[in-house]
């Protein structure tokens, strides 16, 4: 059975096309189409492909024979049983193809997230759809498929659209997500598991933070907020402005991976995994301007109005939220010391207002006298603080890192850049290097022999007498290193052992040695007096 | 780190410059073992050398080892910060260091 219709649109040719094309109808369907282009005199030819469900290679061949005749042939609304067909056979390649989106509806399902772009709903027990604002959503919605599946490929969990969908008069992009629930949702409805959360949200955040992306994968963030510090600047007090570019272009270049709009609406519990989704902000850049979104999102967003907004945003407490963020930004930077980090809260607050500011203006804020009461409080805060704050970088207190040999440069870089900014001489600098050295390479070595684990290396430099701790903790074999024997060091060369020596000259050059066995995890700390 | 060396009749000269850590000790240890046959005289200049941790001792060591069999080893250039670590593991009175 096959129907033939062909209507003329602006010197098109349409043809629609509906039933089966095989061998036993295809001349005549070549015969019908022929006499439809006879009667007219189009300039151009489409095939609607809507109604179509089979094409033999005999209808294929019909459509090369129109090929020569029209160069620019196209095919439309083409279901997914022929777009298979015509993929397989290569004439996806040869002409414009373009597929029948399946029409999915929304009425009555639940709304489980909302980014900037676009809103998720859950459409059945194991699929969402994300459904875009903008119409014109098809390269937004295929750059998001490409990063998502970038980051799959690094390692970060994620979920990656498998279709595209027309919900009204938008496209959405599908997503398998079993009986996944947001953060958002569970400190909506448990708050008491908000320490749970916080670990597993951190955890996640360093995994991000610690993906190096091949140069030219995704957007450079600092150029963005470049962007953003130039529109700023010309409604600023003339050095404030100046002051806040120039804190911006300050910021090194980084290749990590950073997630952009780091939220907990936008991290999904599934089964026992914690699974990362709206991957269409990914860039890579200072960790600065995550913490400064997640700011934005848990308290920046919320403060002209008291937090309404952020209850609004976040589906839960303000004062929830607000210390979600601080428990968080204290877990990633591995300290609890309030100085360090409100120090590091301004830092992220300086990107994160200028980021809010551009945005409300861009939307015409200052048309709208609650808006613009709401920018010039943002102002008023961003003022002071470029007045306090003279760069936007920091050193978390803590590194985690898989135990290996290969991650010894990047321990001994961390620890490096605590002791210059303590500025320590040479020579002391030199001797705490050897030690971590020495005590890390043990643990890289033996603790989850022969297998690999996780290793957290904590540096902090304590005052009055300046003094810093380093503390290695990891949850291999309990192991007391500091009970390994004394090497004999008078022997000669000939009877000296190989080896030995490590935790022998940690021993000497530092000044306290302490280990312990805690909750599975091994602990060493070392002191150095400064 | 960088190793440079130079063989004149049976006297090596090697030098190493930068870190000799857990990192690049095994290098030198494999150069020393390809590089020690029929040698009688072997130098280890440190002069560029700026740290050296135990895994830098071990391959010290085993080069003493092999040299006491064949001939003699000195240890030039040697800064602080290194002597200090010869000191204190009581390798300066295993190594002949000038």
């Amino acid at each position: 059975m096959l129907e033939i219709k062909g209507n003329l649109q602006d010197n098109t040719m349409v043809i629609a096309l509906a039933g089966r094309i095989d061998s036993n109808n295809a001349s005549q369907a070549e015969e019908e189409i022929n006499s439809l282009l006879a009667d007219y005199d189009a300039d151009s030819l489409c095939v609607d492909m809507q109604g179509l469900e089979y094409i033999s290679s005999a209808g294929l061949r019909i459509l090369l024979r129109l090929r020569r005749a029209y160069s620019d042939l196209s095919l439309i609304n083409v279901t997914s049983e022929v777009y298979e067909i015509l993929h397989m056979t290569g004439f996806t390649e040869m002409m414009t193809v373009r597929k029948e989106y399946r029409h999915v509806s929304i009425d009555g399902c639940e709304e489980i997230g909302k980014g900037a772009n676009g809103t998720v709903y859950r459409i059945d027990g194991d699929n969402v759809v994300k459904v875009y604002n903008d119409a014109d959503a098809l390269d937004d919605i295929r750059h998001e498929r490409e990063v998502a599946r970038l980051a799959l490929v690094l390692g970060i969990p994620t979920a990656i659209s498998y279709d595209i969908v027309r919900v009204g008069d938008c496209f959405g992009s599908v997503f398998e997500l079993l009986d996944a629930k947001s953060f958002s949702k569970i400190l909506a409805e448990h708050p008491e598991k908000m320490d749970w959360c916080v670990e597993e949200y951190v955890d996640l955040l360093r995994k991000i933070h610690g993906t190096v992306v091949p140069s030219g994968k995704l957007p450079d963030m600092r150029e963005t907020a470049i962007g953003w510090a130039n529109f700023v600047q010309e409604y600023l007090p003339e050095a404030e402005g100046r002051k806040l570019v120039r804190l911006v272009r300050d910021v090194p270049k980084d290749n990590h991976m950073i997630h952009g709009d780091y939220h907990t609406k936008n991290i999904q519990l599934t089964g026992d995994e914690v699974l990362l989704i709206d991957m269409d902000t990914l860039a890579v850049g200072n960790p600065v301007f995550e913490l400064a979104s997640m700011f934005n999102a848990f308290v920046g967003f919320g403060e002209y109005t008291n937090g309404a907004h952020t209850e609004e945003f976040m589906g839960f407490d303000h004062r929830v939220a607000q210390e979600f963020w601080k428990k968080s930004l204290a877990a990633y930077l591995g300290t609890d010391d309030e100085g360090k980090l409100r120090e590091v809260e301004d830092k992220a607050r300086i990107v994160g207002y200028t980021r809010l500011i551009r945005r409300s203006i861009r939307r015409k804020g200052l048309e709208d006298p609650e808006k613009k009461a709401e920018i010039e409080l943002w102002k008023s805060e961003l003022i002071q603080l470029l007045g306090q704050v003279d760069s936007l970088t920091f050193l978390p207190n803590e590194l985690r890192v898989e135990a290996t040999k290969k991650n010894l440069a990047r321990v001994m870089g961390f620890a490096n850049a605590h002791l210059e900014e303590a500025g320590c001489s040479e020579k002391t600098r030199m001797e705490v290097e050897l030690a971590l050295e020495e005590i890390y390479v043990n643990v890289a070595n033996y603790a989850y022999a022969p297998g690999t684990g996780e290793v957290s290396v904590h540096v902090e430099i304590e005052e009055n007498p300046k003094t810093a701790v380093i503390t290695l903790t990891d949850q291999g074999t309990p192991y007391n290193p500091l009970e390994k024997e004394t090497p004999d060091i008078t022997l000669p060369a000939e009877e000296r052992q190989i080896g030995g020596l490590g935790i022998f000259l940690t021993k000497k050059v530092m000044d306290e040695l302490e280990y312990e066995y805690r909750d599975g995890s091994n602990i060493l700390t070392m002191k150095k007096n400064l | 780190m960088n190793i440079a060396k130079k063989l004149e009749d049976k006297k090596l000269t090697i030098c190493v410059e930068g870190r000799l850590d857990t990192s690049t000790a095994p290098e030198l240890d494999e150069e020393l073992k390809a590089s020690l046959d029929g040698v009688e005289e072997l130098v280890m200049d440190f002069t560029d050398m700026e740290y050296i941790s135990s895994a830098g001792l071990r391959v010290l060591l085993s080069a003493q080892k092999a040299m006491n069999a064949q001939g003699e080893m000195t240890v030039t250039g040697v800064n602080d910060t290194v002597r200090e670590i010869f000191d204190i593991t009581g390798f300066t009175d295993i190594l002949t260091i000038r």
